[in-house]
């Protein structure tokens, strides 16, 4: 549905997106991560033709954006919403901008995603939430294909975050593509495919479990300890540890097969001065971004 | 899709009381602001003059006038000729000297000297007037008075000849025919380089421009879109403020209606389209504002507005006709004041259709449906 080959976009002899190539298939959910100014947001704006890749092709539907242009909608990272004119106003502006004159429809819409209510309440009024719907709305006006969403969830409560999760699967269900793009981890794994993005180069694709797989040969353990700077210290210090992570009062440590779980144990103990016992388990996402965003894993 | 657009910006302005009143409100405080007006000293006047006596006497009065630098002067064939000059604006001032005029001096019989004051810019007018008065000074009619040998008690007249000053257009030297014809060229300015300067670096700065550029709604649509209502509202507002003029300034009646509609048009589309080039070179309002204000006061200034043209160095009076509203003023007063004649606006108009096609050309190189 979304083909992109070889995107680069330099601003000011800077290469902020450089190679990037995506393939979307059609009602897939689609994760693009990355840290802050990783060049997410400029990979979505070049696929949706708001801005001129450098070099490269993007192809929606087997044509060109120009001409696939009512085939997506486009929801942008900040509200881009007309604060001062109504709900129902700013929809009918977006349907009109795209011919859609069926006011049934788009009443359904806004009936779909609660905002009938607030039919009438000024776009700037809304709270952070319903803006995100009302931003998501005017993009389904005209029934697009694929839907592209710019951290679609960006500073919403974790409740909201989840009743949005629910409407993107609603909408892949009903066989619509989805472009997302975040640095929400527990999002990321909702995906059915990742791309990770670092310093505008693609360093990681697949379906979130073999992203997991991307550290390779590697054992991550799991330890209750709260903060201490000198255990993270004396374990990065030991030969063979790929990265530690602290989260909340677990210390995540990804190491090679190499070193013993005992030698671990014994440094932690050594300061602590009490009896540890690792936990193996699985390495999540987070470890996965951490590492792969640190370029410890090629 | 363009009138999607249009509705939209007009449910903006709608809902935003600051723009209206901007709209409603600053045009009346600015006519009465410029019903002060403001004075100051020319030099250079045009002086389109003719002759018909060539005589010791006449080349006196016309060194008289000369010699100060007030006025630079030259010839003309006929008498009419001389409001003629006036009415397209070549000449501010003119004089005639007949025929008779040393005749009658050596009889003693206080002949006649013509002068014409034009009089659409009073501050002008009323320093022409003094001006001119140095021809009648005495070190230029001293040699003017002559003894008659056989009559000896002949009463010789207190001045050897009269200045008759007329003044051409605007004979009661009302200042409002001088200031408010330009001032409704002002205020369509303001308004639309203020309203189109800000409309599309706003949708920028508010991130609805990148919701617009991913619809399937073509540059020139969405150019048209947006300018528009504003060109139908500064049209209107035209014919407010100039309605204004005609009922309560006493306003003259254009020469031409047709004339003055296409003065408007042409006028609203260089402001509007100025408005539009402004608004894609910025990056924020205030850049846009910034740059509007720039354009504003030298218009203001150096335009003739004010301010006569001849007032002005040469070498500033480049920047004079390198902005718009210099040839809206002429225009104007030419149709409001002086009824004058098509073919001598034609150039005026010419130049600000020429502005229309710089400024359009511009925007259409600079506008690109991109962020």
């Amino acid at each position: 549905m979304i083909q992109a080959v070889n995107l680069v976009k330099s601003f000011g002899g800077v290469r902020r997106v450089d190679g990037v190539s995506i393939e979307v298939k059609k009602g897939e959910i689609f994760g693009l991560l990355g840290p802050n100014a990783a060049g997410k947001t400029t990979v979505i704006r070049m696929l949706c033709g708001i801005m001129q890749a450098d070099s490269g092709t993007v192809m929606i539907n087997n044509t060109s954006i120009e001409k696939a242009k009512r085939e997506f909608g486009y929801v942008a990272q900040y509200f881009g919403q007309y604060a001062e004119l109504s709900v129902w106003e700013n929809l009918s502006f977006y349907a009109e901008m795209y011919g859609v004159k069926d006011k049934n429809h788009l009443e359904n819409l806004l009936e779909k995603y609660q905002l009938t209510p607030f039919r009438d309440v000024d776009a700037g009024s809304l709270s952070g939430g319903y803006k995100r719907r009302l931003a998501l709305v005017c993009a389904l006006a005209h029934d697009p294909k694929v839907l592209f969403l710019d951290e679609p969830t960006a500073g919403i409560d974790p409740v909201t975050r989840k009743l949005l999760w629910d409407d993107f699967y609603a909408l892949s269900a009903e066989g619509k593509t989805l472009f997302v793009t975040t640095h929400y981890m527990e999002e990321a794994s909702r995906c059915h495919q990742l791309a990770f993005i670092a310093e505008g180069k693609m360093i990681a694709q697949g379906t979130p479990k073999s992203i997991k797989n991307a550290l390779g040969d590697v054992v991550v353990y799991t330890y209750k300890q709260s903060y201490s700077p000198e255990v993270t210290q004396a374990i990065q210090g030991l030969d063979g540890v790929v990265l530690t992570n602290q989260f909340g009062d677990d210390l995540h440590i990804v190491t090679e097969k190499s070193l013993s779980q005992s030698a671990i144990e014994t440094v932690i103990s050594d300061i602590t001065e009490t009896s540890v016992s690792l936990r193996e388990t699985e390495p999540d996402l987070e470890d996965v971004f951490i590492a792969l965003t640190q370029g410890d894993v090629s | 899709m363009i009138m999607a657009i249009v509705k939209k910006e007009l449910l903006q302005l709608r809902r935003d009381p600051r723009l209206m009143g901007l709209i409603i409100v600053m045009p009346l405080v600015l006519m009465i602001l410029f019903a002060v007006a403001l004075k100051l000293e020319p030099n250079n006047v045009k002086m389109a003059y003719l002759d018909e006596d060539q005589s010791f006497f006449s080349n006196l009065i016309k060194t008289g006038i000369w010699s100060d630098g007030y006025f630079e002067m030259y010839e003309v064939l006929t008498k009419e000729a001389i409001i003629e000059e006036i009415r397209s604006g070549r000449a501010k001032s003119g004089m005639y000297i007949a025929k008779d005029f040393s005749a009658l001096l050596t009889e003693n019989k206080q002949p006649h000297v013509q002068l014409y004051v034009d009089g659409t810019m009073p501050s002008l007018t009323t320093a022409m007037k003094y001006n001119s008065s140095a021809a009648t000074d005495t070190d230029v009619t001293n040699d003017m008075y002559f003894l008659d040998e056989d009559a000896p008690n002949t009463v010789i007249a207190d001045d050897p000849f009269i200045m008759d000053t007329e003044i051409l257009f605007n004979p009661d030297e009302k200042e409002t025919w001088f200031f408010l014809p330009g001032v409704i060229g002002v205020l369509i300015m303001q308004i639309a380089l203020i309203l189109t300067g800000i409309t599309i670096v706003r949708e920028r700065e508010q991130h609805t421009l990148e919701q617009l550029f991913v619809t399937p709604i073509s540059k020139t649509s969405f150019i048209i879109g947006k300018l528009l209502p504003y060109v139908i509202i500064t049209l209107i507002d035209f014919y407010v403020i100039l309605g204004v003029g005609w009922l309560f300034f006493d306003l003259p009646q254009p020469s031409s209606h047709l004339l003055l509609f296409a003065l408007a048009s042409i006028y609203v589309a260089v402001m509007i389209s100025l408005g539009l080039l402004i608004s894609l070179i910025s990056q924020t309002q205030q850049q846009a504002m910034f740059v509007a204000i720039f354009i504003i006061v030298p218009s203001i200034l150096l335009s003739g507005f004010i301010f006569p043209i001849e007032a002005i160095p040469s070498l500033v009076r480049v920047i004079s006709y390198l902005l718009p509203f210099t040839y809206f003023v002429e225009i104007i007063r030419g149709l409001l004041v002086k009824k004058t004649l098509l073919v001598d606006l034609l150039y005026a108009y010419g130049a600000l259709l020429g502005f229309v096609v710089v400024f359009v050309t511009g925007s259409i190189l600079r506008f690109k449906q991109r962020l």
